[in-house]
């Protein structure tokens, strides 16, 4: 049943002319250069490159490091976020949002559960992978019920560990099916329990954060994209199509309101009322204080114009648009069947339309475990 | 105070406390040493090491209570089990396995033995370069001297997350069997279960 349908597969796959694949070694080696950066960051911001080194590593195959990374990076599990005094300070009417130590927002925080969930599994410990999968999507917080907890390949993965260790998966992949682009249409096979070499696949760019309102207290996300849509994954002939699954920009955009949105507010109202307390008493002040009459009244206004001023300039309303740079905008996964051994994987990232972006294809040498699952990490770009 | 003095100072005062710079703020003015099976301050909603003391104790207590152990003509050999992992929390599974075992024969006294399977492939290399003659002690190693288990201790930990704007809780069931392989009879159970729960700070909210 299934071969017949692979093979159905395959010659459906639209067929790109490939470029030889260019195999420049970097100038630059960018994560030694990242852990320089994070050494050198203020406390604060050491998390944020420590997630953007991280999954750099990860990206260039060097999954020890990548490891490393989020270990020290990634608070545990069951940390509550309390930022100590960097926290108090983002609260505080003086100080920036961006004072407190960077934990990401949601989809930040889930992304960064998920790839260490993705090298749980690379380590042989696929219940582990599967409870980094479950922490992922308990951190998609939000206060728009419809949009609690929706990442869809998180649910995938959750319910295809679960039936692979005996357990009950159908739930999940209900889930999933349910949050999948398409909605109803198959995008998401049956869990393939038999599958040993696992793709987890990421395309595109991910939304970067801006400040937007009168102060820029308000955080908003623009600029996610990808050209592909999909992946092609070939070995002999075998193909599986791993369609974009979740769309990080959605994700980032429908995570309803922060408890923090209304603190910037209420920053932002003080910011303006003591600006336009400054504005109003400025000139008049001047006015009334060259007067001898009035010389007294004008200096009491001239003192409510600048302390307003002062202040004023002193709030600081704007929220935090310190962003992880190197976020994807989809996340695609394709389980195959292959034995143990030294194989030829091609990627090929197709777009929106089902055509091959040849110059994206991806060839990787893959070495089968005997035993367990193989798990590989495919980026685009 | 001149009104001129007071305007410099109250934008002195303002513009100062606007530009505070901050180098570390996770800096501690110490490190304090614990028990293990004491709750830190910065404890957390999941599985932590307390709870990993207090889940070892307790089951070393029952399960060596038990008829079979017990009252047992020897000292039955018991194979830990790596632990099946349900929960949202990754755990090192190796350190449970440890504190279990070392709880276990602490209690014990020498009253049951522990076989190291999870060392097992370690174990059949030496025992092969005994055969193979290429180290020494040859010719008392036997094919089959690696012992079977009277009993295996297989555990279970699952969870109950939820998370919302009141905050977020965990309920963290762990479950505890000793099962006769021979018979596939469950000689003793137990569990141990915990909730806790919290809140992120208003900033990460």
């Amino acid at each position: 049943m299934l071969l017949p349908l692979l093979a159905m597969a395959a010659c459906l796959a639209p067929v790109a002319q490939r470029p030889p694949q260019q195999r420049q070694e970097p100038q630059v080696d960018l994560v030694a250069e990242g852990h320089l950066i994070i050494a050198a960051a203020p406390a604060k911001d050491k998390n944020l490159w420590g997630y953007q080194v991280a999954l750099l590593a990860m990206k260039q195959g060097r999954y020890s490091e990548a490891r490393e990374l989020w270990d020290r990076h990634l608070p545990p599990a069951g940390a509550l976020l309390k930022g100590g005094a960097s926290a108090q300070r983002a609260r505080s009417l003086f100080q920036p949002e961006e004072a407190k130590i960077f934990f990401g927002e949601p989809h930040e925080r889930t992304l960064a559960w998920f790839y260490r969930g993705v090298l749980h599994w690379m380590d042989g410990e696929p219940d582990n992978a599967r409870a980094c999968f479950r922490t992922a999507q308990l951190l998609d917080q939000s206060d728009e019920s419809a949009r609690q907890g929706d990442w869809v390949l998180l649910d995938y993965l959750d319910g295809f560990l679960t039936a692979r260790q005996g357990g009950d998966g159908s739930d999940k992949l209900r889930r999933a099916r349910a949050h999948a682009p398409g909605g109803a249409s198959p995008t998401l096979p049956d869990y393939d329990t038999s599958a040993n070499v696992m793709v987890v696949l990421q395309l595109g760019f991910g939304p970067l954060k801006r400040a937007e309102g009168r102060q820029g207290e308000t955080l908003k996300w623009s600029g996610g994209h990808s050209t592909a849509k999909a992946a092609l994954v070939r070995s002999g002939r075998q193909t599986v199509r791993a369609p974009a699954l979740d769309d990080v920009s959605f994700q980032a955009a429908t995570r309803g309101a922060r408890r923090m949105d209304a603190l910037l507010a209420q920053k932002a109202n003080v910011k303006q009322a003591t600006d336009t307390v400054g504005d109003l008493g400025l000139v008049p002040g001047l006015i009334l204080a060259q007067s001898e009459g009035t010389r007294a009244a004008g200096q009491g206004l001239l003192v409510a114009a600048v302390a307003g001023k002062s202040v004023g300039g002193s709030v600081q309303p704007r929220a935090d648009t310190r962003t992880w740079n190197n976020l994807p905008q989809h996340l695609a996964f394709a389980a195959l069947r292959l034995p143990p051994g030294r194989h030829r994987l091609s990627v090929d990232f197709l777009d929106g339309e089902g055509n091959a972006l040849p110059a994206r294809w991806r060839e990787l040498e893959v070495d089968v475990k005997p035993r367990g699952d193989t798990v590989l990490f495919v980026a685009d770009p | 105070m001149r009104v001129h003095e007071f305007i410099v100072a109250s934008v002195t005062l303002f513009m100062g406390s606007g530009c505070l710079s901050i180098n570390d703020p996770t800096s501690t003015n110490g490190v304090t040493q614990m028990r293990p099976d004491e709750r830190g301050f910065v404890a957390g909603l999941g599985i932590e090491s307390q709870d990993l003391v207090v889940v070892a104790e307790k089951m070393a207590r029952g399960m060596l209570g038990v008829a079979p152990i017990a009252q047992a003509k020897g000292k039955p050999n018991i194979v830990l089990e790596p632990v099946v992992n349900k929960t949202r929390f990754n755990i090192d599974k190796e350190i449970f396995l440890t504190r279990i075992r070392v709880a276990l024969n602490d209690k014990a006294q020498g009253r049951v033995n522990f076989l190291a399977r999870q060392r097992i492939d370690a174990l059949e290399r030496e025992r092969n370069l005994k055969q193979g003659g290429q180290v020494t002690g040859g010719g008392s190693a036997q094919a089959n001297e690696f012992k079977g288990a009277d009993f295996i201790l297989t555990g279970t930990l699952e969870s109950i997350s939820s998370r919302g704007k009141a905050g977020a809780s965990d309920y963290i069931l762990y479950t505890f069997q000793l099962l006769d392989p021979r018979t596939s009879d469950i000689v003793w159970e137990s569990f141990y279960e915990i909730k806790k729960q919290g809140r992120d700070d208003v900033t990460y909210q």
